[in-house]
């Protein structure tokens, strides 16, 4: 690689040589491996996998997320950034004029995606651990012209989604558990939040997040029986790219999407689901929800909700929050 | 608009005995007149859903707009109110629910509530979660006013076009 002095680059970006030295030691905090050679100059070793837009958009062509993509070090959670931006019109975007409109401002098949997040979130209220450039925080804000009731088939296409990214980027063979939760070796390594605002018929925005473990190593103990990342599961503990897995995703996310008002794709994504989730027959759950039951899983309904059999008849699990017990 | 609410609003047109309808909302646009709707018991209706334009850049899955199409036979019995309906009162708007789904009344478990009855909202407030498939619906207040009622306590179950909330224009 390339040697260059601090004067050159002091010279190239109209900056003192103090702004240089500056400027690469906020680099260097940021992962890029940079070597400092006295007499010559600065040398980059290697760059960070991270999930810059410059990285991300040549793999997004043709698809409704190569063009705004916003990408964030450090954010508190990007779908509570997403969720905002597709209210208001990117309030904390230089580029936001206050005579734009949401829609203007935050189109569909905008990206938000950070190296970490402080106030990662899961389903009511959980957090979701996401430490720095390990994983992929990463939310898109849609607008699709279906009825509120016509979008709940997203949540297993999504999913699915990222089990086919996941499969073509490391060959490995995620399991879903209903209605959206990714699991390698019986444990959860990626989490999906949809965040929607509806009127009766019509859906003004949604979210969808997800949050997936890459290269962690370990997790703090009170997560090592429940999570697992791609790193982890791997036979050999490869270090996968993001860069790679998170274009992936996000294409087959545009693929996925793209179906979504097609009744016929619909009824698709419920037979792939159940073709990939160990948990969607047979498996004995408790249910969160309605005060807490228990039953065996008896498949999807046409809707995508999941049935359990129980004592008194087949229940249908509405949100989530379904465990498997003994 | 799909065609299972666009039959809710007819079925609630003729209940209500109304003639005409209509309304505009985004790009969609829907009239609905019923022929003879007070001479002739028998509720013969006619529909009219102008497809809406679509912008040409949609690159999305818009759902295919509609043909306009008319119905010929509609239920002679006006049908039975959705699940948990209750009667309302004149001059309160009720929100309903969009989706089927578990109510929340707050963002997180132990949190304060987004709203309680006897608040005063505006428009576009968050008044409660509905969650599906762990999709989180905010539902927004279309009308300023006062909540007057609550239908359904947290963590209970809504079905489709179940009253959530009652509020009192101010």
């Amino acid at each position: 690689m390339v040697v260059v002095s601090g004067t050159k680059l002091a010279q190239e970006i109209a900056a003192s040589r103090t702004e240089v030295w500056r400027l690469v030691q906020r680099l260097r905090r940021l992962g890029v491996r940079i070597a400092g050679r006295p007499m010559t100059g600065y040398q980059i070793e290697s760059a960070p996998d991270l999930l810059l837009p410059e990285f991300l958009r040549p793999a997004l062509k043709g698809t409704i997320f190569g063009e705004h993509i916003h990408h964030y070090f450090r954010i508190g959670s990007t779908n509570a950034a997403a969720m905002q931006a597709a209210a208001d019109g990117a309030p904390n975007h230089p580029s936001t004029r206050k005579t734009r409109t949401a829609e203007d401002a935050a189109p569909e098949g905008s990206v938000y995606v950070a190296e970490e997040q402080t106030a990662g979130r899961g389903r009511s209220g959980h957090g979701w651990h996401s430490a720095r450039s390990a994983g992929i925080y990463c939310s898109v804000i849609l607008r699709p012209r279906v009825a509120p009731a016509d979008v709940l088939i997203l949540s297993l296409a999504t999913g699915l989604a990222v089990r086919d990214a996941v499969s073509e980027v490391t060959g490995m063979a995620a399991d879903l558990r209903w209605p959206n939760d990714l699991l390698l070796g019986g444990r959860k390594f990626c989490g999906i939040l949809i965040e929607m605002n509806a009127e009766a018929t019509r859906v003004r925005h949604a979210v969808v997040g997800v949050g997936m473990n890459v290269n962690q190593e370990s997790f703090p103990p009170s997560l090592e029986a429940l999570a697992t990342s791609l790193r982890m599961e791997d036979a050999n503990r490869r270090c996968w790219s993001r860069v790679e897995l998170a274009a992936a995703l996000l294409k087959s996310l545009d693929r996925e999407y793209r179906r979504l008002a097609d009744p016929a794709a619909r009824e698709e994504v419920r037979r792939r689901f159940e073709q990939h989730s160990s948990s969607a027959k047979g498996r004995r759950v408790h249910v969160e929800e309605d005060g807490g039951y228990e039953g065996v899983t008896d498949g999807l309904d046409e809707r995508g909700f999941l049935k359990v059999r129980t004592d008194a008849g087949v229940r249908t699990v509405l949100s989530g929050g379904v465990r498997e017990i003994g | 608009m799909n065609q299972k609410e666009l039959k809710d609003l007819i079925e609630f047109l003729i209940e209500k005995d109304i003639a005409e309808f209509e309304l505009e909302r985004g790009d969609v646009k829907v009239r609905i007149k019923r022929a003879n709707a007070e001479a002739n018991p028998g509720p013969e209706a006619r529909y009219v859903l102008a497809a809406p334009a679509q912008p040409a850049a949609a690159a999305v899955p818009a759902s295919p707009a509609a043909p306009p199409q008319s119905v010929a036979a509609l239920p002679t019995a006006a049908p039975a109110p959705p699940a948990g309906e209750q009667v309302e009162e004149s001059g309160v708007h009720t929100i309903r629910s969009p989706i089927v789904g578990t109510l929340y009344e707050a963002p997180s478990p132990g949190a304060p509530p987004f709203v309680k009855v006897g608040d005063t909202v505006s428009v576009g407030q968050v008044l409660c979660i509905i969650e599906a498939m762990k999709l989180m619906n905010e539902i927004e207040s279309d009308y300023a006013g006062e909540i007057v009622k609550r239908y359904v306590n947290n963590a209970q179950p809504v079905e489709y076009g179940q009253p959530l909330f009652a509020i009192r224009p101010k």
